[in-house]
């Protein structure tokens, strides 16, 4: 589903004295399909924006249009529903999306709400435990008896089993461990492009943003900041440091390289081992001047 | 290294009777001033360490004791004027109503005298760039403020031990890093034994030593070139080392020869100009 934000503003607490703008007049484009990066400092509105997408949040001002769905402050979609169905939303604390005895209900509880059958959750529940590397033991658990990186997988779990058209994923991976953080966003990318997914993730790993999203809109403040590609947004440092972020780790690399050796490799999404190919080039001084 | 401020004395803990055990016979050392992390893959039992080292739960089996004090029911209030800690998930541990009291809460438990706790709620809240949110109720932050507000809070405390459980998984690079030079500012002044739980690797690097736990057991003890030398190993159990061993294992494999196992940036750039200069 194509996403559109046209001059969107949300202000929690309108109208007392506590008003604040978390979103302010934001504007920008995604067409289905797509894999956007959401990029910014603590604050700057990434979890508000989010909640927008599947009507948790409603513009103060401006419009939000997902798909046919089309959300004012003065007209929400009559068929909140369906717009839950289709936009599944995984939360930045999962304990915030738990709340069944077991975390066997809580994974069934979306696609039962949505009418799936009985039979349909059950094959959905068998394929997703492993995929998000839970173990059938954990089922009769209650999902507040988990550890923080399990529960997270469950939260996951649960808003898959919905099978939405549009995915959002607020920091996703934040609490998994090294081997469930880079298993996680290869599930994800597998089905983005398996399904045709819309994915909207919210991350602090450029690392990821790079690898994963053909563009990327970094906020400050509430307000679009810049918006691009990864390659062509991660390398202006000194715009990214005004809004107290940092280039990934590769490019620092990379920056840190050219001072000591007086070369340059120019940033272009390359993988580590293409990166460690131009080094040896250059320390071996095979490289033509 | 300094005098022992934890043990743990073959420790083992489930969470109920017909429940797994959780913790498998654990024995290790907490020294004083120094910078413990603990790594492991998801439920390998890092949190529930936590808890047993603030008495929010008791082993079954072994025994704990901290400052030469056992951890149970009855010295369990006093030994947590001297740990102090935060969550793994913020909301658990606000109190307060505004962000200012949620700050001075552990203050007041401690006696600690009106004039001197103003100064530390302004102090902590300007660290974790916080300082204009002193009026805000906590459940109205976003995710990573409220993770800089807990850590204010315990910060403002300033405990003997104080121990991180994955505090700052909700910040950005750069704010993880501020923040971690903030606490170790602290640490350092302070004289704290400073215990981060973290997937991190980046932060793991800078601590002082390193306890991996797989499934409920210690999986090895050791200073942080040493854990990540073992980059197979650690892959096993769900776990990985950081961006510049990688690349450097990388470089290896593309005929260059590395002389350190490199932990940051700096060390890796430095063996590779030796090696430019010598070719
Ligand atoms: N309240 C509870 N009741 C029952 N079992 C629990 C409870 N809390 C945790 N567990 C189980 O204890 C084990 C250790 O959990 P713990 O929270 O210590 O893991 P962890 O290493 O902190 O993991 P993570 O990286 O995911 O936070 C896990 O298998 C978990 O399922
Ligand atoms: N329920 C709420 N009531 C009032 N203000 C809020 C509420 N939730 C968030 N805010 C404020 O709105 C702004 C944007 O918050 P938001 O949660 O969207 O940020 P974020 O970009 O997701 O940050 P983080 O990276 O820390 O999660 C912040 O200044 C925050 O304090
Ligand atoms: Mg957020
Ligand atoms: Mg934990």
């Amino acid at each position: 589903m194509d996403i559109t934000f046209k001059n969107v503003s949300y202000i929690y607490q309108r109208n007392t004295p506590f008003a604040h703008k978390a979103v302010d007049d934001l504007s920008f484009h995604i067409p289905s399909g797509s894999f956007v990066a959401i990029i910014g400092h603590t604050g700057s509105g990434k979890s508000t924006l989010i909640q927008h997408l599947n009507g948790l949040a409603i513009p103060s001002e401006g419009e939000v249009t997902i798909g046919d769905f089309y959300l004012t402050n003065d007209k929400k979609p009559k068929n909140m529903k369906e717009l839950r169905s289709r936009v599944g939303v995984v939360f930045q604390y999962p304990e915030h999306q738990l709340f069944e005895e077991t975390v066997e209900k809580d994974i069934a509880f979306g696609p039962e709400n949505f009418g799936v059958s009985k039979d349909e959750i059950n094959k959905r529940i068998k394929d997703l435990i492993p995929a998000v590397g839970l173990s059938e033991a954990l089922l009769e658990r209650s999902p507040f008896d988990l550890s923080g990186g399990q529960m997270r997988r469950v939260a996951i779990a649960g808003v898959l089993a919905v099978k939405p058209e549009v995915l959002v994923l607020d920091e996703p991976t934040a609490g998994l461990d090294p081997r469930g953080q880079k298993e996680m966003m290869e599930m994800f990318y597998t089905l983005h492009k398996e399904q045709g997914l819309t994915t909207i993730l919210v991350t602090h790993s450029m690392e990821d943003a790079v690898k994963y999203a053909d563009h990327v809109i970094i906020l400050n403040q509430g307000t679009k900041y810049m918006e691009g590609k990864p390659e062509e947004v991660f390398i202006q440092k000194e715009a990214l440091h005004k809004v107290q972020l940092d280039v990934p780790e590769m490019v620092q690399f990379l920056n840190l390289f050219e001072n000591k050796f007086g070369k340059s490799i120019p940033f272009e999404r390359q993988s580590i081992k293409e990166i460690a190919q131009s080094i040896q080039h250059i320390v071996k001084g095979a490289e033509k001047p | 290294m300094g005098k022992k401020l934890i043990e743990f004395r073959n420790v083992s803990f489930r969470y109920g009777d017909e429940q797994p055990w959780v913790l498998k016979n654990c024995s290790f050392d907490i020294y004083e001033k120094e910078w413990l992390a603990i790594i492991g893959h998801n439920g390998s039992g890092k949190s529930t360490i936590a808890k047993l080292m603030n008495g929010l739960l008791f082993p079954q089996e072994g025994e704990i004791i901290i400052d030469g004090q056992q951890v149970n029911e009855e010295s369990i209030w006093s030994i947590r004027k001297d740990v102090g800690m935060v969550f793994q998930n913020p909301d658990n541990q606000f109190v307060g109503t505004t962000v200012q009291d949620d700050v001075a809460f552990g203050m007041e438990n401690r006696g600690i005298p009106r004039e001197e706790m103003i100064t530390r709620i302004s102090e902590t809240l300007s660290a974790v760039g916080m300082q204009d949110y002193l009026l805000t109720e906590p459940h109205r932050l976003s995710g990573g403020q409220k993770q800089r507000v807990a850590i204010a809070s315990v910060l403002a405390i300033s405990p003997q031990v104080l121990i991180l459980d994955e505090a700052t998984a909700m910040l950005d690079p750069k704010g993880r890093t501020e923040i971690m030079q903030t606490v170790n500012n602290v640490q350092e002044k302070n004289e704290l034994s400073l215990i981060t739980i973290t997937h991190d690797l980046q932060e793991v690097v800078q601590a002082d030593r390193v306890i991996v736990m797989n499934d409920g057991e210690i999986w090895d003890e050791a200073i942080p070139r040493d854990i990540f030398s073992k980059k197979d190993d650690l892959r096993e159990i769900g776990l990985d080392v950081p961006f510049v061993a990688i690349l450097a294992d990388e470089l290896k494999a593309n005929g260059i020869s590395i002389t350190k196992e490199p932990l940051n940036h700096e060390e890796l750039l430095e063996d590779l100009w030796t090696l430019h200069l010598k070719t």
